[in-house]
């Protein structure tokens, strides 16, 4: 690839999002009366599909990869493509993807839906950036490239009180903690010298009297990034931003969003700060990592057992899901073998993730759309009513618990065992118990739509009207998990290879 | 020349008062001013050690954090705005349409 095009094409995933974005703004500016709702979508969606497709064409064809001519760099080491930011990369476009086609029925009778479909593609043109950062100074440009669309998209109905509030939430909480990282990248930069991730960490091995700054600076950013990926102690916004904000955009935020979080972490916690040099500094983050992956996944799961509506039910999941992929980072040892199996279930986690969480919430977008409310009860007997849709819920809801025949299940399975062959029993342990916890309110959706009387015999008329794109999402997602249970073999061996590339 | 573990001190309290602020103050306008001096703190940190290592990335990056932060505020002025509309206040303790 590199041989025979310009090495900046490399990053033509971001590009792609980012001029779709663009292109959007710009149609919206000089035609601002004859806009289509429909062909917005259909031009994000094709963008983001294009994102897509240019994505998995360069891990098929190598780029990036050690056999290939290695990692590609690019700005002086600012920015490298690897099989990592690949990995991520198609994460992000994919659930662009589903998002905008979502919204297009989401939004259907809003008076600019333009402004959505271009802050989204911006908010997946970071992602995409922040999967390739290679200094610190493109990962805190690149995150602040996610966060600030996506404030205002969770605000984006500027009517609606409860939008607002999960934006004004949103906002406090994530300027906070993107003041927290900075301060860290800038004691880190104080102790080091450097912003590029090899030169930090060769920095990191000689730190001598400046190891206490550069492990404030580093929790710090352990603190971005809980923040980030919605885990224990910066989660407070992520059930009130989720309930609160349109549903597309929590799906977009709950599985795009986090990702995005875990990129950095994996990232930057493998390059800059590697674990044995961190250590003999002092600076013992995997355990940090533990901590916080037991108490997100724990508060998560068992705050979600008490929810009475779906949606926040899902916001605690997402939560619990993220102490879930944490351990990706937590059950790291000093040059262990199995360092680039637990990572790589990580991953390949995230990936699954991406497409039973999002496809969760563009149910509960269409229940939104529905008119039917948002509680379980609410849901009483929707599957006589919406088969399909139901259907496809009841995939999402049984992998997200990870139960056998479903994605869910291999992904928890190898995420489990990659921690218990480095020694982290007790995480693996913890992490099972949650999933039979989750396994309860997960079962309760399913069992309100498929088992249970609707309150009123008319409670479900509502339900006539057919959002054509928002069932194509849904299902598409769904087919997308039952696809990825024979294909989960080489979901793990990509996510693999591209963690080995990180040790 | 100033020691450089000055400077840090100076961030340190800059960081810590802008911190204070946030965590006590419940206007959302104070609260964007308190984080805008958390960053600048940084900005400190940044500008002064690169002096200190005599190389421009600390001083380059300072700028793109000023830029940051004026989006930044330009989208929290915007959700003010709107919660202003909504609620009749900037207080941030006043929406409790969710639990919290």
């Amino acid at each position: 690839m590199s041989s025979v095009a310009p090495a900046w094409t490399a990053l033509s995933p971001a590009l792609l999002l980012g001029l779709t974005g663009l292109a959007l703004l710009l149609v919206d500016t000089i035609r601002p009366n004859e806009r289509s709702n429909t062909s917005m979508a259909v031009v994000s969606a094709l963008g983001a599909l294009a994102s897509l497709s240019v994505t998995v064409w360069f891990v098929i064809a190598g780029t990036g990869h050690a056999d290939a001519g290695g990692a590609i760099t690019l700005l002086e080491g600012a920015v490298k493509v690897d099989t990592l930011a690949l990995f991520f990369t198609a994460i992000f476009a994919s659930v662009t993807a589903l998002v905008v086609v979502a919204a297009h029925d989401y939004f259907h009778d809003h008076q600019r839906p333009a402004a959505f479909y271009s802050l989204t593609l911006f908010a997946a043109t970071g992602m995409a950036l922040l999967a390739v950062a290679n200094s610190l100074a493109v990962v805190f440009v690149a995150l602040e490239m996610v966060s600030l669309p996506s404030y205002a998209l969770v605000a984006f109905l500027k009517k609606d009180r409860g939008s607002v509030e999960a934006g004004l939430k949103y906002f406090l909480v994530g300027a906070l903690s993107s003041a927290v990282f900075l301060f860290g990248i800038s004691l880190v930069y104080a102790a080091t010298g450097s912003l590029i991730f090899g030169e930090v960490a060769s920095a990191v091995e000689s730190l001598d009297a400046l190891a206490g700054v550069a492990g404030v600076g580093i929790v710090m950013i352990v603190g971005g990034v809980a923040f980030k990926t919605a885990s224990v102690p910066f989660h407070f916004w992520a059930p009130e931003a989720y309930e609160g904000a349109p549903a597309p955009v929590s799906a977009f935020l709950s599985s795009a969003s986090k990702a995005a979080g875990f990129v950095v972490a994996f990232r930057v916690f493998t390059e800059a700060f590697p674990l044995g040099a961190s250590v003999a500094a002092g600076i013992d983050w995997a355990l940090a990592f533990a901590v916080v992956a037991a108490v997100t996944m724990t508060l998560g799961n068992f705050a979600a057992a008490v929810q009475e509506e779906v949606k926040r039910m899902l916001a605690y999941s997402s939560i619990g899901h993220a102490g879930y992929a944490l351990i990706g980072l937590a059950a790291l040892s000093t040059g262990s073998a199995g360092n680039e199996a637990v990572m790589g279930a990580a991953m390949a986690h995230l990936l699954v993730y991406g497409f039973m969480n999002t496809g969760a919430f563009l149910f509960v977008a269409m229940a939104e759309r529905w008119g039917i409310g948002r509680t379980f009860e609410d849901y009483a007997g929707l599957a006589r009513r919406a088969p399909v849709a139901c259907t496809a819920m009841a995939v999402f809801m049984f992998s997200l618990a990870g139960l056998p025949p479903f994605a869910g299940f291999f992904s928890k399975y190898f995420l489990f065992m990659g921690a218990i062959e480095n020694g982290f029993l007790w995480l693996a342990g913890l992490g099972a118990v949650n999933s039979v916890v989750s396994l309860y309110y997960y079962s309760r959706v399913v069992r309100a739509m498929f088992l249970d009387d609707p309150a009123t015999p008319s409670a479900l008329d509502a339900i006539d009207v057919r959002p054509t794109a928002l069932y194509a999402a849904v299902v598409f997602a769904a087919v997308a998990t039952v696809l990825l249970l024979p294909g989960f073999g080489p979901v793990i061996e990509a996510a693999e290879a591209a963690a080995a590339a990180l040790f | 020349m100033v020691p450089a573990q000055w400077y840090l001190i100076l961030a340190a309290g800059i960081f810590c008062i802008g911190l204070f602020g946030v965590l006590t103050r419940s206007d959302a306008l104070y609260f964007l001013m308190s984080v805008e001096l958390m960053m600048n703190a940084a900005n400190v940190n940044f500008v002064a050690f690169s002096l200190y290592y005599g190389d421009l990335t600390g001083q380059v990056f300072a700028l793109f954090v000023i830029a940051l932060a004026a989006a930044e505020v330009a989208i929290g002025i915007g959700i003010i705005l709107v919660l202003y509309r909504n609620f009749g206040d900037i207080d941030v303790t006043v929406p409790t349409e969710m639990r919290w």
